[in-house]
Parts: structure tokens; sequence; C-alpha cells
């Protein structure tokens, strides 16, 4: 039991986050905020954006990064955070009538929008998916998300 | 002498250390970003000339970001020539062009960011000041408190701030300097050639508008023979080029209108900012 919840653990990760950053005009405002996102840990590379407004990340593979620290450090650089196209991976899970998938310490809320298609289609199991994260405004980070999945992926 | 010694610390002056600072404008106020932990450290060169005479100093300017909205300053001169009499200004709103060391904090107290690459904020600057000199134009020179507050609009073309401020000059041996209302306006553009992404350079000119209004001296416990408030409106470019780590920033004002009573008249202001982020 012990065994397989870790490996669940270890399953469970960001893979790639593609994070829309409003507020952002110039190339210093670029510069400081890729400097902030490299040191975190985990990420694999790191490209910002001015014309896109985006942050591209892609992180390793040993990460325990979470959207919100990637947010946080938006936000610290003085940029609003909104949403962000999320590629994970991870234990999808029934509870009640939600489908849960928990990555690190963060849990991603599957959203009613999701396509028909591929609600229908959703199992309690390992899946990888790429999703859209809306995040409107500034608030407080809980660490719960709803995602709506645009893509299952192959595991 | 003095010129060419400005113009070679012209070439080597302002190392910058900076986590997202937002740049624009040299003469009007504005509303800067500082990330939170971010240090940045600026040093520019100055001169202001009046009909008679003409004052070159360097300014450096350390800032640290106590979170993403509230950044602490502190700002001192290298004065390589001072004007014998000197026109009531404080030259550069975020950094004066006179012989003072100013200790301030600016609060973007106002942030929107609404779009990719547009916000609107609202900052306020508080600053406390003390001179490097005993007189200034005769009168005996004091500490000073001084306010300000500017709006603005950032995005990937346009740029806009409105502010205005205020500087109160303290009584020292019977004399006090005028005090200082001022108004800024300043619009900038990003050409579309400069629109390309980062790392590619990045250019933008600005057209800069500052209205000052300096009050009268009081000498000796008297308000000088005239007591009238001086008008000024000064306008110029300023340019603004950053690329990889390296930013460059110059600019002229020159007067449109002066009905200054005391003290000379100016006839343009410079400055130059060159900055390296370690």
């Amino acid at each position: 039991m012990l065994t397989i919840f870790s490996l669940s653990g270890a399953m469970a990760q960001l893979i790639k986050v593609d994070q829309e950053v409003f507020g952002m005009d110039c190339a210093p405002c670029a510069y400081g905020l890729e400097r902030g996102l490299k040191k975190m840990d985990g990420l694999e590379s790191v490209t910002v954006s001015l014309n896109d407004g985006k942050a591209y990340l892609k992180l390793g593979s040993d990460n325990e990064l979470t959207l919100q620290k990637i947010q946080e450090v938006v936000k610290s650089n003085g940029f609003s955070a909104r949403n962000a196209e999320v590629t994970l991976k991870g234990e999808m899970l029934k509870e009640g009538n939600e489908w849960t998938i928990k990555v690190n310490e963060e849990t991603f809320i599957v959203s009613d929008d999701t396509p028909s298609d591929i609600l229908t289609k959703l199992n309690p199991g390992k899946i990888r998916i790429k999703g859209w994260v809306k995040d409107e405004e500034d608030g407080q980070l809980s660490g719960k998300w709803d995602i709506m999945i645009i893509e299952v992926l192959k595991s | 002498m003095k010129r060419t010694a400005f113009l070679i610390l012209l070439s080597i002056t302002a190392i910058s250390q900076v986590k997202a600072q937002g740049h624009g404008p040299l003469y009007g106020l504005q509303t800067p970003t500082l990330a939170k932990g971010g240090f940045d450290f600026n040093a520019a060169a100055m001169s202001l000339a009046t009909e008679d005479d003409q004052s070159f100093m360097l300014r450096y300017i350390w800032s640290y970001g106590v979170t993403e909205d509230l950044q602490i300053n502190i700002t001192t001169p290298t004065m390589i020539n001072r004007l014998s009499e000197a026109p009531r200004t404080r030259g550069n709103n975020n950094m004066p062009a006179n012989g003072d060391i100013e200790a301030s904090i600016w609060y973007r107290f106002f942030s929107n960011a609404f779009g990719v690459g547009k916000r609107f904020e609202s900052t306020a600057i508080l600053s406390v000041s003390t001179p490097t000199e005993e007189t200034r134009s005769g009168i005996n020179v004091s500490n000073s408190i001084h306010g300000a507050i500017s709006t603005g609009y950032a995005s990937r073309t346009w740029y806009a701030w409105v502010g205005g401020g205020y500087q109160y000059y303290f009584e020292e041996g019977n004399d006090q300097l005028g005090d200082l209302p001022y108004a800024s306006l300043v619009v900038g553009y990003r050409p579309n050639i400069f629109m390309g992404d980062y790392p590619k350079p990045d250019w933008r000119i600005f057209v800069e508008s500052l209205a000052e209004f300096p009050g009268a001296n009081t000498s000796e416990g008297q308000l000088t023979p005239i007591d009238q408030r001086g008008k000024k409106v000064m306008l110029g470019p300023s340019f603004l080029g950053l690329y990889g780590a390296w930013g460059i920033s110059f600019g002229a004002l020159f007067p449109v209108y002066q009905d200054v009573t005391q003290g000379p008249k100016e006839e343009y202001r410079l400055s130059m900012n060159i900055s390296y982020w370690l």
C-alpha cells in the first residue's frame, strides 16, 4: 500500500507549463522574470516571450514544482499570472461527482467545460493530459485549480 | 577640464543590478517596478545650463524591492561643478539634479495588468533630503520633504504618465528656500521595428514635459523683494534603449516658457544613464 502511494506520488508531475503573464511590457521585465523563474529547482528550460505575454516552462523529470509556485514568482516580479496551458501526469481519481488529479501539493479538478467526448472516457488510473487552467484574477493562490482538459496524451 | 572629466565619467557610469526593473522617462514622474527582493544600482550623469553657467554632476541611486509594490531608495550626488546661482528646480523628479542626498519610498498602490503587455498603475512617492552644500544661490539650505503621485499606462506600443509633486524645504538660519510644486506629463512610443521579441533590441522614444512653480525664497526672515511664484514649462525628448543586460537612456529638456523672478533662466537640461544588469 505504502509502495503504491509513493510510486503514485513520484509519477504525479507537471511536465510543461505555458503561463500567461499580463503587464510585461519591456525587455528588462522579461529578463527579470526569466531570471526569477530559472532560480526554481526542477526546471529544464524557460523562455519568456513579450509579444506572446507568456513564460514557457519545461519541467525536469524529478521536479516538485507547483503551478502556485510558478505564479508566485510571476507576481513577485510585479506582473499578473493569468491562464495557463498545463501538461501533467498523475493519478485520475473520482471524488464524488468530480474527477481530480493530485500533483505534488496541488489538486486539479476537471471542469465541466471539458469536451464531453473526453469527459465520458475518463477512468480512474494513471493519466497524462494537456489542459487549460483558467485564472482570471490575482487572488489568493489555494493550490486548487479548475482544469479544462484539451487532450488526453499517451502515458 | 571639468567637461572632459564629465564626459569620461559619463561613458563609464551606471551599473545596475536589476530584477525586473521598469524603465521609463528621465525627467518626468513614472511608475517604476522592482521585483520583491530585487536590488538595483543606477548612476546617471546630468547637466543643467543657465544663461551664464553650467552644472555637471553624477548621481547614484540604490533601490531595494521590499515587495513587488514597495521599494526603498537612496540617492547621492557627486558634484563636479555647482552653479553659483542655481535655478529652483528638482531637475529630474526621480533623481534630483541638485546637491541633495535623498531617501525615498515608492509605493505602487494601484496596479491593473489587464492584457498582454498592458497595465495601468499608480505610484506614490515620499522622500526626505539633506543638502550637501550650506547655501544655494546665497540662501542657507536645509532638509526637505517631498511627495508625489504619478499614474501611468504601459503597453508594448504606447506609454503615458501624468503626475504631480511638491517639495518643501525647512528653515535654516532664518533663510528658507521656496517650495516647489510641479507636474509632469510624458508620452512614450515603441516603433514597430523594435517590437521584436525579447531579447531583441528594445528602443523607445519619449516626449517629456515638466511644469514647475517655484515659490519665493526667504532671506533673513524676509521674503525676497519679489514675492511671486515662478512659472516654468520644459519640453524635450528622451530615448531609452535596452538589449540583453545593457540599457542606455539619454535626453534633454528645453524651456518653452519661463517666468522666473528668482534665480537664472535655464537654457537646457541634459541627462544620460547607462545600465548593466549583473
